[in-house]
């Protein structure tokens, strides 16, 4: 097993966070978590990403303990909602800063900014690049380290369509490559022929775990979505 | 319509200054200033008598020593056992002046006092040459001469007052501010995904606080070209300093969700460190209560080594102090930091 989470417990109140969940990915799994606002979805990936401390449970990456942030961070790279770039600053400055912190050679953004397309707006400040293309150099980022597991927490959400179908071809394209990749999502039809698993997160409950076949044909799906 | 929109938006922006505790630094200010005020002893400084020092051995002229003791009503005479100790008690607000025999002209005092151009000075003189007045007819030659414990000129006396202003403003407003707005962007978090230790990002913040400190005192001496006493206990003491400091303003900053919050916390601090310690050459009551504060600790050593030769090396307890809270409060920061507070 790649992922391996036992009893992960995160409350921020009453009705709010991720309540005992344990599950299990394999490598190469394309799985999409998707709930209702408040769910736990976002909860549940930003705590793979270090970025919130469980309350109680662990996570294995690999076999090592999330707790071991510097072994895992070239393990998991995460793609947050909005992207979280030094928006004063230049595309490939920003790639820049990261790689050093990486300790990946400067020859990686090059592959990096040729494969996201973003050779043309490499000197452009962030604050003035759209949505759609900060959410590129988001995940450019995030593959910096060419990490084997990809988190991206609602990687369409507040851009246009076309962008949409762009994110939906590379989360394909990174699968391809063996990549091992979740991500959440409230709009279940679109993820219809995309994941190979899919988990839902129901008020910080995980109430489904199995293909998207047997998701849409379920009970669960009727309830929360029709 | 519009009233309408205007109403609901004031009132939105009413409970976002609520939120990010705006509101609080509105009511701050104008406390925090009343009660500055009353401690810097106005109220009552009417009626307050002048504490004079007079050393033990010096013979002073009868007639002087008979009026001073016969206007009890202003002045509260202390005998001191020489001048050294009189310099003592003058830095430690004991007395307001200290008299000394004139060498130069007899039946004559020079008087000694923290600050020649103060109301404080004059006041002392003023009593002096009403006494004279009132026992001998005239008002010349009983002081003959002020000499100021500080020396120098007012621009350099006021100096560790503007040091103190520079560094809290740079470790209290900017970089609370700066720290906070790395988690609001969620920048912080960004560079927790890579493999940095939060240490290193801690000391990174802590170098630009110190140079941020480092490069205002510097423009300021360039500008003013003051003359800094002993040149490496200054700069030893500066750098013990902002690392204090800063490392106070990084803590401040993780104690903020938002850069709204951070600056609010920030001023909050900023004036009740700056004010007592600033003002505590004018205040009895302010001088007890300041010590307590880590900015006098900075501003009584900058203040001693710019006005009176003072060297680290007779202030070690408080560069040790300064360092302490300095280490306290990274330590603090790390501990925030590692459980991602508030961000």
């Amino acid at each position: 097993m790649q992922i391996e989470i036992h009893n992960l417990t995160k409350v921020y109140n009453e009705k709010r966070g991720l309540l005992s969940v344990s599950l299990e990915v394999e490598k190469g799994e394309l799985i999409a978590v998707i709930g209702h606002n408040g769910a736990g979805k976002s909860t549940l990936l930003k705590m793979l990403a270090s970025w919130l401390l469980p309350d109680s449970g662990q996570v294995l990456v690999d076999g090592i303990n999330l707790g071991n942030r510097l072994a895992v961070v070239r393990k998991v790279g995460f793609v947050p909602e909005t992207p979280n770039l030094f928006d004063f600053f230049s595309v490939e400055y920003n790639l820049k800063i990261f790689a050093r912190l990486f300790q990946v050679p400067f020859l990686r953004i090059e592959e990096i900014l040729k494969e996201f397309d973003l050779l043309p707006f490499r000197n452009n400040k962030i604050r003035v690049l759209s949505k759609g293309l900060r959410q590129r150099v988001s995940i450019g980022r995030a593959l910096l380290a060419d990490p084997p597991v990809l988190l991206f927490d609602e990687p369409t959400a507040g851009i246009d369509f076309e962008m949409t179908k762009e994110i939906y071809r590379l989360l394909k394209d990174f699968h391809a490559l063996g990549k091992t990749i979740i991500f959440t999502s409230h709009r279940p039809e679109e993820i219809k022929t995309l994941s190979t698993r899919i988990i839902v997160l129901h008020q910080g409950y995980l109430v489904f775990d199995g293909s998207p076949q047997k998701y849409f044909q379920s009970e669960i799906h009727e309830k929360l979505y029709l | 319509m519009i009233i309408r929109n205007v109403i609901t938006l004031t009132l939105n922006d009413l409970a976002i200054a609520f939120k990010n505790k705006t509101i609080y630094l509105i009511l701050f200010i104008p406390f925090f200033v009343f009660i500055s005020l009353k401690l810097v002893d106005r109220e009552d400084a009417d009626f307050k008598k002048i504490n004079i020092g007079l050393i033990q051995k010096e013979m002073v002229a009868p007639v002087i020593l008979q009026a001073i003791r016969s206007a009890g009503g202003v002045f509260t005479v202390f005998r001191i056992s020489n001048e050294e100790e009189g310099k003592r008690w003058l830095k430690e607000k004991k007395i307001d002046g200290l008299l000394l025999r004139s060498e130069k002209e007899r039946n004559s005092l020079v008087l000694v006092v923290l600050k020649k151009e103060s109301l404080l000075t004059l006041s002392i003189v003023e009593s002096f040459s009403a006494l004279q007045k009132a026992v001998e007819g005239h008002s010349i030659n009983w002081i003959s001469d002020i000499k100021p414990l500080h020396e120098g000129r007012i621009q350099k006396q006021t100096l560790p007052t503007w040091i103190l202003m520079l560094v809290l403003l740079v470790s209290f407003i900017i970089m609370p501010a700066q720290v906070a707005e790395e988690k609001e962007k969620k920048l912080l978090l960004a560079l927790l995904q890579t493999p940095m230790r939060e240490i290193e990002w801690l000391i990174a913040k802590l170098f630009l606080g110190m140079m941020l400190i480092f490069i205002a005192v510097l423009f300021l001496h360039l500008l003013g070209k003051f003359d800094l006493g002993n040149v490496l206990s200054y700069v030893a003491f500066i750098g013990v300093g902002s690392f204090c400091f800063s490392s106070y303003g990084i803590f401040l900053g993780f104690l903020c969700r938002d850069q709204a919050s951070a600056r609010t916390l920030g001023v909050i601090f900023y004036l009740p460190h700056l004010l007592p310690s600033a003002l505590s050459d004018f205040s009895q009551k302010l001088t007890a209560v300041a010590p307590f504060l880590p900015s006098y600790q900075f501003y009584e050593p900058v203040k001693s080594i710019l006005l009176e030769e003072g060297r680290i090396s007779n202030l070690s307890l408080e560069w040790i102090y300064l360092l302490l809270v300095g280490l306290l409060t990274f330590f603090f920061s790390y501990l925030l930091m590692k459980k991602r507070w508030l961000m």
